[in-house]
């Protein structure tokens, strides 16, 4: 996760020598222990998700409801399935929302996550050994069993955040933005352990001689941050953000069971809910399938950015 | 330089023919069901049928089918209602449906229509008490026709309510609606200052009780029309009925008026001393908490014409055999399971038996029971509900965010469209 | 040196800040887990449950709507172990190939495991169950062995991905120092390359554990038979009936699925922390 890879020159030039080798059996045998070792992790996952994902995209160019999925076969429509879905103003207003919710959760994590490492730095030791371990028992929390809790916390009859909060009964399910809302308070607190641990990892790497140096020339905490230590910060922060933008993005269950089947709706749709809904409540596997597709472009889209500067990061130097 | 880069092609492309390979004989095909000898009968009944006095029923079928099959094992398995249509949705494209499955009534018309369930018409006069059959449970099994769906049991919705409450406020058990209306009023200035309390506590997007009141006036959700549904809430009676709806959550509800029936659930703010009566499942008396368990009774909900009973809605569920399951077997466990004398022990414990020669007339909900309503038996009809179409018109009717007839004019054409869909 | 000391003593005080608002709900969960049924039902919240009662932790292990406790504990612990175990060998194998060897398709595979983590898993239940019926791990003691498959393909490319991270971390230096010495690649592997790589296996093992022990969605559907379920769907019993929801025995079911994977992490944390900082620090 954090010190990425260097090449040296020494092995850059031995490959470069083994090329101009002839092709001798140990050579080849050789060449194929990459492959080799690839093979298991390639084999199982091929061998479980292989044929879900073809049958996948095979399904969002049918018509496939409940009727055709007894009988094993579907109708080939073509494109239909996705044109349907990108006519339906309810995709396009889901997707905005997602995004919008997914750079919400996103910022908040990472900054909250990454100001807290920033504290741990600071506190006394008992006080740093009890926060970590508070917040690992955070990180341990089964998501099912959060949702639960959260709920019975802040729900309208005796729920104990409105009595904190002096708010009587409160509803705090009453509107889509206060239910998204609430759905982002859950994500966001059980995401910060993870962050925290990972950032404070690369926290060690700052070399205390240059923090001192620059506090010494006199600099501010946030010229520090910004001059020394985020560069540093900045591959597992990019690794971080790529990865809560896959998962935000996608997010199904902590929204569907903290608003209820009987409460989700297009108003306040999620794509991963909406996908669910479409799938299987309407038992329209077709249209479902189709959303998946465009899903995952979505999010390869939207995790561009980040992914390719870590792979350049890893390769380079 | 050549060699090396034909030994790494030739690495790759084996890594992904093998990986290949192994999918596509993965999914080609669904394989056939493994029925050769059946020596097991799978059921999938609701977790309901697992509670304490419920259980005894089961292995009592269990036993008594065993008699006449002596090979053969009953292997129970216990559902959730949330998630249980999901899992049988994988089954059956897997090809490995169980024999027996407890459908909600509400859940049958979307998989008869979809050919999931095996034909039980040939078998229907041989079912105990076929010809006494509650009607409204008996219709939610039949699709064009056959029957897809043997009536397991039903339940109605009545008042439980705080006896002692209402004798300190003086009153009776109400016969009219107005005359429920009026007492709701005294329960409020009696006891309204304690917060949050309820006269009858109601849900605000309850549309189970909402929808009685359309039918106690005349109304109805949808009609079929010509070979089409058309959405029916916008005719006068049906306009008539929700104006009563509001009404009488306004005099006699504090609850919220956009939150449903699950949350919170009824009995737990009744639990809680906040309601001096709620309208729901007759089943709602096993939580009221110890504190009331004394001082609660039910009676049926009256209806806006005097004499007589608001139709309820009739909940229930029916027993399917998906296909690929062995018939013959499914057919007899069902017979064991739903036999006079089970369903004398299921009515026994609170529920409606799927039969009117058990009916016990002084048993509140049974009375309940005889007048009743049911959704429109569309295969569509679940989109509307997975839509909440009916939850968002009430609350917006409640919170006066639009008028009645507005919010009744957009629910009743999505649902047309909705109703209406290929 | 006062103002220095000043300073660590507000900070200290937004540590503990920090640490009540983050911990309270786990607090809540577990005390009303032993509150009794009136204090939870009713309106002024118990902060302290001083009747403390064990009787929703009895209702949640012997309940009768919710049986199976034990057996989802075996099933679940089963489960969990084999996949972490399985994943992390061949994750590392794998990481191994991408990190110190060049080949075609690399960057291919690598792209491969993370678009893996970016499918839409709603939309993979269905067929994934149709493949393993075809597999025949679906049924009887097999189901067991289809869960931990499936499970495997959704944690592999994460690890393989974190692992990669970590390999790529360690110096070439160190590596052909030990292959001058004498020994074999192999030799140097095992000794040089697996004790600097032991904190990514630990981390990539504990994200493994917790991301398979609090798996739902497939469990729920690959696990029909009640006496193979895990614990998260066990739970999901407790508040999956169309009736009564008990709080208390919810809350206390909750408490005991959160503790093997308390335990198993507080087990395994000090090594992460410290560790996760050597494996950061170059050279």
């Amino acid at each position: 996760m954090t010190g990425l890879p260097v090449e040296s020159p020494t092995v850059a030039a031995e490959s470069l020598e083994a090329r101009r080798r002839p092709l001798t059996r140990g050579r080849a045998l050789r060449a194929s222990v990459p492959y080799a070792l690839i093979l298991p992790v390639a084999a199982a996952i091929g061998a479980i998700l292989g044929y879900p994902l073809y049958n996948l995209v095979k399904l969002s160019f049918e018509r496939y409801g409940l009727f055709e999925l007894i009988q094993h076969r579907g109708h080939w429509i073509g494109l239909h399935n996705y044109g349907s879905v990108l006519h339906d103003h309810v995709f396009w207003a889901t997707v905005l929302r997602t995004v919008v919710f997914t750079a919400v959760n996103v910022g908040l994590t990472i900054v909250l996550g990454t100001l807290i490492a920033l504290l741990l730095v600071r506190v006394s030791t008992w006080v740093r050994i009890l926060l970590t371990s508070g917040l690992v028992l955070v990180w341990s929390m089964p998501a099912v069993v959060a949702v639960q809790l959260w709920y019975w916390m802040t729900n309208f009859q005796n729920g104990v955040v409105n009595y904190v909060l002096g708010l009587g009964q409160h509803d705090w399910y009453a509107s889509p933005t206060s239910q998204l809302g609430m759905v982002t308070t859950l994500i966001v607190w059980a995401a910060i352990p993870f962050v925290v641990v990972t950032v404070y990892a690369g926290l060690a790497q700052v070399p205390a001689e240059l923090v001192e140096a620059a506090e010494i020339d006199g600099a501010r905490p946030f010229r520090i941050f910004r001059d020394v230590t985020f560069p540093i910060l900045k591959p597992i922060l990019l690794i971080l953000t790529s990865l809560s933008i896959i998962w935000d993005f996608g997010v199904f269950t902590q929204p569907y069971l903290l608003i209820g089947d009987a409460h989700v709706n297009s108003s306040n749709f999620l794509m991963g809910i909406y996908l669910f809904k479409e799938a299987y409540r309407t038992s329209d596997f077709g249209r479902g399938a189709a959303i998946s597709v465009l899903m995952i472009g979505m999010v390869a889209v939207l995790s561009v950015f980040y992914v390719r500067k870590m792979l350049k990061l890893g390769d380079s130097e | 330089m050549k060699g090396r880069i034909i030994a790494r092609r030739f690495g790759l492309i084996a890594v992904l023919a093998a990986a290949l390979a192994i999918a596509a004989s993965a999914g080609a095909s669904v394989s056939a069901p493994d029925r050769a000898a059946a020596t097991t009968v799978t059921v999938w009944l609701q977790t309901d049928a697992q509670a304490d006095n419920w259980a005894p029923i089961v292995a009592a079928a269990n036993a008594q089918f065993q008699q006449t099959h002596p090979g053969v094992t009953v292997d129970v398995q216990y559902q959730t209602w949330g998630t249980h249509l999901q899992k049988f949705d994988a089954t059956l494209a897997g090809g490995s449906s169980p024999d027996v499955i407890e459908m909600g009534n509400t859940e049958m018309t979307k998989y008869m229509a979809a050919g999931a369930f095996q034909d039980l018409s040939s078998d229907r006069a041989s079912f105990p008490n076929a010809s006494t059959w509650l009607k409204g449970l008996a219709a939610s099994g039949t699709y064009n026709g056959h029957l897809f769906g043997v009536p397991y049991y039903a339940g109605s919705r009545v008042v439980t309510y705080r006896t002692d409450l209402f004798k300190q406020a003086g009153i009776k058990v109400p016969a009219t609606l107005a005359e429920f209306t009026s007492d709701a009023k005294t329960l409020a200035t009696k006891f309204g200052s304690k917060k949050g309390f309820s006269p009858v506590y109601i849900a605000g997007t309850d549309w189970y009780i909402a929808m009685s009141f359309v039918y106690d006036y005349g109304g109805s959700i949808a009609k079929t029309s010509g070979g089409k549904w058309v959405g029916n809430l916008t005719s006068a009676k049906s306009l008539a009925g929700l104006a009563a709806y509001k009404a009488f959550f306004d005099a006699a509800s504090r609850a919220s008026k956009t939150t449903d029936e699950t949350r919170p659930n009824p009995y737990d703010v009744y639990a809680q001393g906040l309601a001096a009566s709620m309208i729901g499942p007759a089943w709602f008396t096993c939580c009221v908490g110890k504190k009331y368990t004394t001082s609660t009774g039910q009676f049926v909900m009256p209806s806006h014409t005097p004499g007589q009973v608001m139709p309820g809605f009739l909940g229930g569920s029916d027993l399917a055999v998906p296909i690929g399951a062995d018939k013959a077997l499914a057919v007899d466990w069902i017979k064991a399971y739903t036999s006079t004398q089970a369903e004398k022990a299921l009515e026994a414990i609170g529920n409606i038996p799927n039969t009117t020669s058990l009916f016990n007339p002084t048993k509140v909900n049974e009375k309940a029971a005889s007048r009743s309503w049911f959704v429109p038996t569309s295969k569509n009809w679940v989109n509307v509900e997975n839509e909440n179409i009916l939850r968002n018109m009430l609350a917006q009717i409640l919170t006066g965010k639009l008028t009645i007839k507005q919010a009744a004019i957009a629910a009743s054409d999505t649902i047309s469209s909705i109703l209406n869909a290929k | 040196m006062r103002t220095r000391r000043a300073s660590r003593a507000a900070w200290n005080a937004v540590g503990l800040a920090v640490f009540v608002v983050m911990v309270f709900p786990v607090y809540w969960m577990v005390t009303t887990a032993f509150k009794t049924d009136d204090e939870i039902v009713g309106s002024r919240p118990t902060w302290l449950p001083i009747h403390a009662t064990w009787d929703h932790f009895r209702e949640a292990i012997a309940g009768v709507d919710h049986p199976f406790f034990w057996n989802a504990v075996e099933n679940s612990l089963v489960v969990v172990g084999a996949t972490v175990a399985i994943s992390v060998v061949l994750a590392f194998v794998a990481a191994v190939a991408l990190a110190k060897f060049r080949f075609t398709g690399r960057k291919l595979f690598i792209v491969l495991m993370i678009v893996i983590q970016m499918l839409p898993q709603a939309g993979l239940i269905i067929p994934l169950y149709v493949v393993l019926r075809n597999y025949k791990l679906t049924q009887d003691r097999y189901v067991l062995i289809g869960v931990v498959v499936t499970y495997m393909t959704f944690v592999l490319p994460f690890c393989v991905w974190t692992l990669r991270g970590f390999l790529l971390g360690i110096p070439k230096e160190l590596e052909e120092a030990a292959m001058v010495d004498g020994s074999s690649r192999l030799g140097a592997f095992v000794r040089i390359l697996l004790p600097l790589v032991a904190p990514g296996l630990v981390a990539t093992s504990v994200f493994a554990f917790i991301t398979s022990w609090n798996e739902y969605i497939f469990a729920n559907v690959l696990l029909q038979d009640q006496s193979k379920q895990t614990l998260t769907v066990w739970l999901s019993y407790f508040s999956g009936t169309a009736r009564h929801t008990d709080w208390g025995a919810l809350m206390a079911a909750s408490t005991l699925t959160a503790v093997p994977v308390v335990v198993f992490f507080l087990l395994l944390q000090r090594k992460i922390a410290f560790n996760l900082t050597a494996g950061a620090v170059k050279g």
